[in-house]
Parts: structure tokens; C-alpha cells; sequence
């Protein structure tokens, strides 16, 4: 016999050798005697082994085999569950409201910022205290002119240089 | 909860008492099936103690995993496949490869089991129940753990061929070939035929 064929034999005792193939084996184990008597020692080694756990017996009183596993499992932690695990968009979602909310927040106030601020353009503003005193404001060009009357008028009105403070 | 009979109330009441922390139901069930679960893990293991040990395991693992037995297969079943991992692991920690590897040497060589001659006497009927455990017990120790766990997986778990394969990380034909090795080892044990390793 084969190494191939005393497989399948082994096979066709277990009820695991393709139905095609079983034929082959049962005329097999037939006709050649080698292959009958190994069935056979097969099939009875078998059923030796089989046999052989029904008398084992676990060689400690039921109390005390009980205590240890009773003791070992008062010991055990309270299994705490864990909490199903949360896809990306569930995550994604419950982050939206709070996040769209805060960017409502930041836009307002963007809002806010931007029409406190002053306007960046040129500007003229009389200063009240002087109504002679002129002054002049570019932001765009951070820039404050401020014409204050000299003594003489007629000195200003025909030297009009500004002087400049930047 | 209704007061239960526990010596006569039949495995699914006591599994869904016990599923219920009824601890009463929970030791019934051990005292029931105690036996069935040693006797696995000493086929698997060949040591009393370990065996003991990790009888005792698999019943607190068996309580903290109740709740996932949903009656598949018999309670007993899930108990010794519990049993049978545990062994797994202990075998895969302790490293018996200098007996592995000779086993392995004789298989790969095509092994003298592959070729001596079949045992024609039945041993069931020559042997007393005694005796035949004890060659047995003999048989098994002279395996390795792969092909002891090839065997106990077949023989008493009643597993397939693809099911062990699976359970072992390993082909269908290594299972196969394995399960020959170790019946043809054991009927040679039983026979008293002395074989050289």
C-alpha cells in the first residue's frame, strides 16, 4: 500500500474521503489483504481509545475542587463593559453642533471686531478746543497732520507747511 | 428567581440559572461534568496536577464567559473545548520540542509505524478495562503534544479533519497524517509490540 492510499483508508474510517474516492477504498480494503488488516487495526485502536476516558475520575473531593473555583471567582474583578466602539461619523457628527456653534461665535465677533475698528480712509476732524487747529488723519498711510495756527495768520496763511506727525 | 432543584433540573435550566450569577446552579453544573473536563485535560497534558490545575481554570474562565454560551453545542462540549485551548497554551509555553523533534524526524522519514505490519488483535477484547487504560495512558505519553492534541481533538472532541486543522494552525494533511501516526503508535503500545524511538 501507499503512503497516499493508507490516508485515504484512514479517510474513509473517519466518514471524511470524498464520495468518488470511496469506491476506490472499499474495493481496496476487498481485494488486498494488508489493507483489510489495516482497517481493522485501525477501526479497534479506535475504539480502545474511546473507551479509555469513561473511568476518569477527577481525584479531589467535590467540596474542595468547588472552594478553589469559588474562591478564584470572588476574586474576579466586576467585568466592566466596554462601551461599543463609535465610527468616525458618528464622532464626526456629535462634534458638528459644538463646533458649528463656536464658529457662529468666531464670526460675530469677526463681525463686531471689524465695525469697531475705524474706517481706513482718510479723515478730517476739527479739534474742538482750537477752532483755528486743523487736523487730518490718513490710517491707510498711518498718518496724523495737525495744522495749529501760528500767532500770525497771515504768517500761516502764507507758510502753510504742515508739520507732520507720523 | 423560582427555587430550583439543582441534582434534577437538567443543563440548560442550571446554564441559564448560572447565566443569572446563581452560583448554586453554577456548582452543580461543575459536579456534573468535573470529571469529563479533568479527563480531557489529562489526556492533553499526561501530568495529574496541571491536569487539575487547569481543570480549575477552565471552570472560572467557563463562569466569566457564560453569558456567550448561546447552546450551540452541549455545555459539556464548550467546557472541554475551554479546557482544551488552556492546554494548548501551558503545552506551547513548557516547550517539549526535544520530544517534538524526534517525533517529527520519525514522520518525516515516513516513520517505522508507517510500515510495520497491522495489528490484528482487537484490544478492547484481549485487555481488561484496566489494563487497556493503562496502555493507553502508556501510548499517549510516548506522543508528542501535536500529535496527543491530533488525536484528543478527533477521538474525544470528535472534531473534523478541517475543524483540528483550524484549532492547530496547520494543513489538512498534516492533521491526517499526524492522526495516523499517533493511532498506529498506539496500537503498537497496545499489542506490547516494543518499538525503538
Amino acid at each position: 500500500m501507499t503512503e497516499e492510499q493508507q490516508l485515504k483508508l484512514q479517510a474513509f474510517l473517519d466518514g471524511e474521503l470524498p464520495e468518488d474516492e470511496t469506491r476506490e477504498i472499499i474495493s481496496l480494503i476487498t481485494r488486498d489483504e494488508e489493507a483489510k488488516a489495516l482497517h481493522a487495526e485501525l477501526k479497534n485502536t479506535r475504539r480502545a481509545i474511546k473507551s479509555s476516558e469513561a473511568n476518569v475520575r477527577l481525584p479531589e473531593p467535590r467540596e474542595f475542587f468547588w472552594s478553589k473555583i469559588e474562591r478564584e471567582i470572588q476574586k474576579l474583578e466586576p467585568v466592566v463593559e466596554s462601551k461599543p466602539s463609535v465610527s468616525f461619523f458618528d464622532q464626526l457628527r456629535r462634534l458638528l453642533v459644538p463646533m458649528s456653534a463656536a464658529a457662529v461665535v468666531v464670526i460675530a465677533g469677526f463681525i463686531a471686531y471689524q465695525q469697531m475698528l475705524p474706517v481706513h480712509s482718510t479723515e478730517t476732524e476739527m479739534a474742538m478746543a482750537d477752532s483755528s487747529a486743523f487736523t487730518y488723519h490718513d490710517y491707510s498711510a498711518g498718518m496724523t497732520l495737525v495744522w495749529l495756527p501760528f500767532p500770525a495768520e497771515n504768517d500761516l496763511a502764507q507758510n502753510s507747511a504742515p508739520a507732520t506727525i507720523q | 428567581m423560582a427555587e430550583i432543584n439543582y441534582s434534577s433540573a437538567d443543563d440548560t435550566v442550571l446554564v441559564r440559572a448560572a447565566q443569572k450569577e446563581d452560583m448554586g446552579a453554577f456548582e452543580e453544573l461543575v459536579a456534573r461534568h468535573r470529571d469529563k473536563v479533568f479527563a480531557r485535560a489529562l489526556s492533553m497534558m499526561r501530568h495529574e496536577q496541571e491536569a487539575i490545575d487547569l481543570s480549575q481554570e477552565a471552570w472560572v474562565k467557563g463562569w466569566q464567559r457564560l453569558k456567550q454560551f448561546q447552546g450551540d453545542s452541549s455545555f459539556s462540549t464548550w467546557m472541554t473545548r475551554i479546557v482544551i485551548n488552556l492546554c494548548l497554551d501551558q503545552l506551547r509555553k513548557q516547550k517539549r520540542r526535544h520530544m517534538e523533534s524526534i517525533e517529527a524526524m520519525s514522520e518525516e522519514s515516513g516513520g517505522v509505524e508507517r510500515q510495520m505490519p497491522a495489528v490484528t488483535v482487537n484490544p478492547t477484547e484481549r485487555l481488561e478495562r484496566g489494563e487497556l487504560r493503562q496502555r493507553i495512558d502508556r501510548g499517549l505519553e510516548r506522543l508528542s503534544h501535536e500529535h496527543r492534541t491530533v488525536l484528543v481533538l478527533h477521538e474525544f472532541e470528535e472534531m473534523d479533519y478541517k475543524g483540528i486543522a483550524k484549532a492547530m494552525d496547520c494543513s489538512i494533511g498534516t492533521v491526517m497524517s499526524r492522526l495516523f501516526y499517533a493511532r498506529r503508535k498506539l496500537a503498537a503500545v497496545l499489542a506490547d509490540l516494543k518499538r525503538e524511538m
